[in-house]
């Protein structure tokens, strides 16, 4: 298994900054671990590419017609000539086509979330608790003891409180 | 070609307004006001025809009353000059009826003998089409009742004993309906003849107030007697295209 | 936004013994609200489903009561939680973020609540899967032309929504609970948390999915009471058939969900012990809110009533008179009391920003809104277009029980969701507090 540096910061300003720092010495992809969403994370680390909003966009796209095909789809099926209006009644059907858009894209947006997060995580992951509640850490992944001890220095010149080596995926 | 052909006819079909071009049957009645005595004996006659119910004195106080024809009575006037005037109200078979497009389950559909017809085994009771109704004409079933003895022997065979939580209300007498189309079946013949169906409460009407036929066919006394001057329906201004037609009682005197 | 002088670590102590550490009242309560959950819902149900619906006053003309009149309600009081969380999320309020989890939660169980009072009113309920559109052997679909049938796709979608909207939200407080928990909880939650770390990119993730969802939620919340209120609006009844209904019906929804909400922070905030989480400011907001909703409430209906007297139909009149002057005529002037003059109270701030009062006011304005969706079946469907069929309704012992048995069901579900989920949001109480600035170089060291 890979052994990864972990550094732990109490503010997301120096976390941030270890992780801009390793990522200009070579390190191609670290990752922080924060207990809240740390806000000018984008600049640092890259903006990041979101796939979500293709999903939730196709997702309602495919809801909205496939409601309209259910509704007239069924109707067609086994007639019912109900109350003086025709059997694919156009307006009655916009609400259930509205309803089904929504419900498939409210369902593709978890896809996404799912696919895109990689959640849920099936194997051993680097973690430490503290940051659930109150520290920001900065991990990389570290081939040899080589890049373990430059990953080490750098933490450390950015402030690390506590500098760990922790086995597991990142 | 064809299947682009094909998708567009079908499409037109089915975005015609009631669906129907015009139906086999298009069953009519015709209540003269004129005639009615307000007897009672269309109620009586219904309910022996139907199995409907005898809900008993204490669940008609609460108003669960079940009977497919009621006389609604009206008075005019204040005492010494009171008059009192009855209208017969069953279920009006309308063309666009309200109760049809509010069943989510599809129990209440218009058929093809423009029949608004109610399905019981459908049924979930969500009581709306009795809501939707205007001419309040259906009736819930509020428990499970009971025919005591000797009365269930006079059960109709014909027609299904609903079970509490389903909506009723009157079918046109559909199970006579049906035996008239097997026999004309039977005979060879296409159409049912005038005459030759009748509700049980047409069938009892002392005074003859109510006449009941195919209003497609020119040649019926229905026909006739919806083309009088007299006609017109209840409730017109709510759109509902009903199938049951009133004659006008016609004041002598003021 | 808490107090400003409380620890990131603090808050995780405070939500983690909110869930572990149980007291007897808790349970008292809990036992309490499950014995009326059975005794008034689940007995008289059982007797009702053997018996059939005559167990309910209803009868020939007023073929809808109180089965129906719960059943908005509850649809209502659904309408704040999630629709004001996805607002509130969109506009980036800062003061949502402490009691918006519960608001949710106040959502999904008044939805789950609603949805079984669909089944205490229909009238064979062992049959109402009809209503869904599944293939079956008998090729049967639902009627997709039926408003009835917009609303099984809209509450069911609505239900649907908010589950994800709530859970998603949830997932890194479950995270963050899931390590200082053991036993059977750290198992829950190990599952519940799907393995969330906290990574850059798993909050880049969360923030859109959940902005993404807050987006379609808004509009679908809006538009579930409409559906509702189409239940009515597209009858013929006299006082039903009303353009007006759709946002009356929603405006009410929001209206009550928000008192809704000023009572359920009330006794978080009391018997929680989030005093420092919960504070004036919420009330403060949550009470202009209210007013707003109250003054728009008054508004449309008088709109209602205005447009009823303007039509001069005999059948718009005789729904009116009796509605205003019948025999409910005293229920309506007690809900225009509680809902139009009593909440003008909040005009004043002192009012706003004092609990006792605004659990008070909450309280009234939800039993002002009972009365409201009552009056719209009890009134209109007695008073329709044939005088011969008028009637007269009056809620039955069973209906009056299965009401107050819907709160107790309501009650439980609340009680179970504020042990599973973290009732305030971690990460984003956390969020509203000043960020943790580096300690001077002196201190920090490498170990």
């Amino acid at each position: 298994m890979a052994t990864n540096a972990l550094g732990l910061f109490n503010a997301p300003s120096s976390a941030l900054e270890a992780a801009g720092a390793l990522k200009g010495a070579g390190f191609d992809s670290p990752t922080v671990i924060s207990p809240i969403p740390i806000h000018g994370i984008d600049e640092v680390l890259g903006k990041k590419k979101s796939i979500i909003k293709r999903f939730t966009f196709f997702g309602a796209l495919f809801g909205g017609i496939a409601g309209f095909a259910l509704a007239a789809g069924t109707a067609v099926m086994y007639i019912h000539a109900t109350g003086g209006r025709p059997i694919i009644a156009i307006p009655p059907f916009l609400i259930i086509t509205y309803e089904l858009t929504i419900l498939c894209g409210i369902l593709a947006t978890v896809l996404g979330f799912i696919l895109g997060s990689r959640l849920p995580a099936f194997k051993n992951r680097v973690y430490v608790p503290e940051v659930a509640v109150d520290k920001f850490a900065v991990t990389v992944l570290c081939e040899d003891p080589e890049r373990l001890k430059r990953a080490h220095d750098i933490l450390q010149s950015s402030g690390a409180e506590e500098i760990r080596e922790v086995e597991g995926e990142q | 070609m064809s299947f682009i052909d094909t998708l567009r006819s079908r499409w037109q079909e089915y975005r015609r307004p009631g669906y129907y071009e015009n139906f086999d049957y298009a069953w009519t009645m015709t209540i003269d006001l004129d005639s009615c005595t307000g007897c009672g004996a269309c109620v009586t006659a219904c309910q022996a025809e139907n199995n409907i119910p005898l809900v008993g004195e204490e669940e008609l106080a609460r108003g669960r009353e079940m009977h497919w024809i009621r006389i609604e009575r009206y008075w005019e006037g204040e005492f010494p000059n009171a008059k009192l005037n009855f209208i017969p109200m069953l279920c009006q078979h309308c063309d666009a009826a309200p109760c049809e497009t509010v069943c989510p389950v599809s129990a209440t559909y218009h058929n093809q003998d423009g029949l608004n017809a109610q399905v019981y085994n459908r049924c979930v009771g969500t009581r709306s089409c009795a809501v939707y109704c205007p001419y309040e004409v259906r009736y819930f079933n509020y428990y499970n009742h009971e025919w005591p003895s000797p009365l269930d022997q006079q059960l109709n065979p014909d027609v299904t004993v609903r079970e509490k939580g389903v909506m009723e209300k009157c079918t046109f007498c559909i199970q006579r309906i049906r035996q008239a189309k097997d026999a004309a079946k039977d005979d060879g013949r296409r159409r049912v003849l005038d005459g030759e169906v009748q509700p049980a409460c047409v069938q009892t009407c002392a005074s003859q107030a109510m006449v009941f036929g195919n209003r497609n066919d020119s040649q019926s006394e229905v026909f006739k007697s919806m083309n009088d001057p007299r006609a017109y329906h209840v409730l017109e201004e709510v759109n509902t295209a009903p199938s049951v037609v009133y004659l006008k009682k016609v004041e002598v005197n003021g | 936004m808490a107090n400003q002088d409380i620890s990131f670590a603090q808050i995780n102590d405070d939500v983690v013994r909110s869930l572990v550490v149980t007291g007897r009242k808790y349970y008292i309560t809990l036992a309490i609200s499950i014995l009326v959950t059975f005794t008034c819902f689940v007995g008289p149900w059982f007797y009702q489903l053997r018996y059939g619906i005559g167990a309910a006053g209803m009868n020939h003309p007023t073929v809808w009561g109180t089965y129906l009149a719960s059943f908005i309600f509850w649809i209502g009081l659904s309408h704040s939680g999630t629709l004001l969380s996805a607002v509130l999320h969109l506009t980036n309020s800062e003061w949502r973020k402490a009691m918006y989890r519960s608001a949710e939660a106040m959502t999904l169980f008044s939805v789950m609540v609603a949805a079984m009072m669909v089944m205490v009113h229909v009238g064979r309920p062992w049959f109402v899967h009809w209503a869904v559109p599944y293939p079956n052997q008998m090729e049967m679909w639902p009627n997709f032309r039926s408003p009835l049938m917009f609303d099984v796709m809209a509450i069911t979608t609505y239900m649907t929504g908010s589950i994800i909207f709530i859970y998603m939200g949830t997932i890194p407080d479950f995270a963050a609970v899931r390590d200082r928990t053991t036993g059977w909880r750290h198992h829950m939650y190990v599952l519940l948390s799907l393995g969330w770390r906290g990574t850059d990119t798993e909050w880049n993730r969360l923030h859109w999915a959940y902005t993404f969802l807050a987006v379609l939620i808004v509009p679908l919340a809006v538009s579930v009471h409409s559906i509702v209120s189409w239940d009515f609006a597209l009858s013929v009844v006299p006082a039903l058939h009303q353009t007006i209904f759709a946002p009356y019906f929603v405006v009410g929804a929001i209206y009550s969900g928000t008192a809704g909400i000023v009572t359920v922070m009330f006794v978080l905030r009391k018997y929680m012990k989030f005093e420092h989480l919960i504070t004036k400011l919420h009330f403060d907001n949550l009470g202009k809110l209210l007013l707003v909703m109250s003054l728009l409430w008054t508004y449309i209906n008088m709109v209602e009533l205005f447009t009823g007297w303007y039509s001069e139909s005999s059948e718009e009149y005789e729904a009116l008179n009796f509605r205003l002057f019948g025999f409910y005529g005293p229920l309506y002037w007690e809900m225009i009391l509680f809902c139009a003059l009593a909440p003008l109270l909040l005009i004043s701030k002192r009012f706003r920003t004092s609990f006792v009062p605004m659990l008070i006011l909450s309280i009234v304005i939800n039993i002002g809104m009972y009365t409201e969706r009552f009056l719209i079946v009890a009134t209109s469907l007695p008073r329709q277009y044939l005088p011969d069929a008028w009637g007269m309704y009056v809620p039955s012992l069973v209906e009056i029980a299965i009401m107050v048995g819907s709160f107790g069901m309501f009650t439980t579900l609340f009680l179970v969701f504020v042990k599973i989920f973290p009732s305030i949001s971690l990460y984003e109480v956390k969020e509203t507090l000043p960020e943790p600035q580096p300690k001077p170089q002196a201190d920090s060291g490498a170990p």
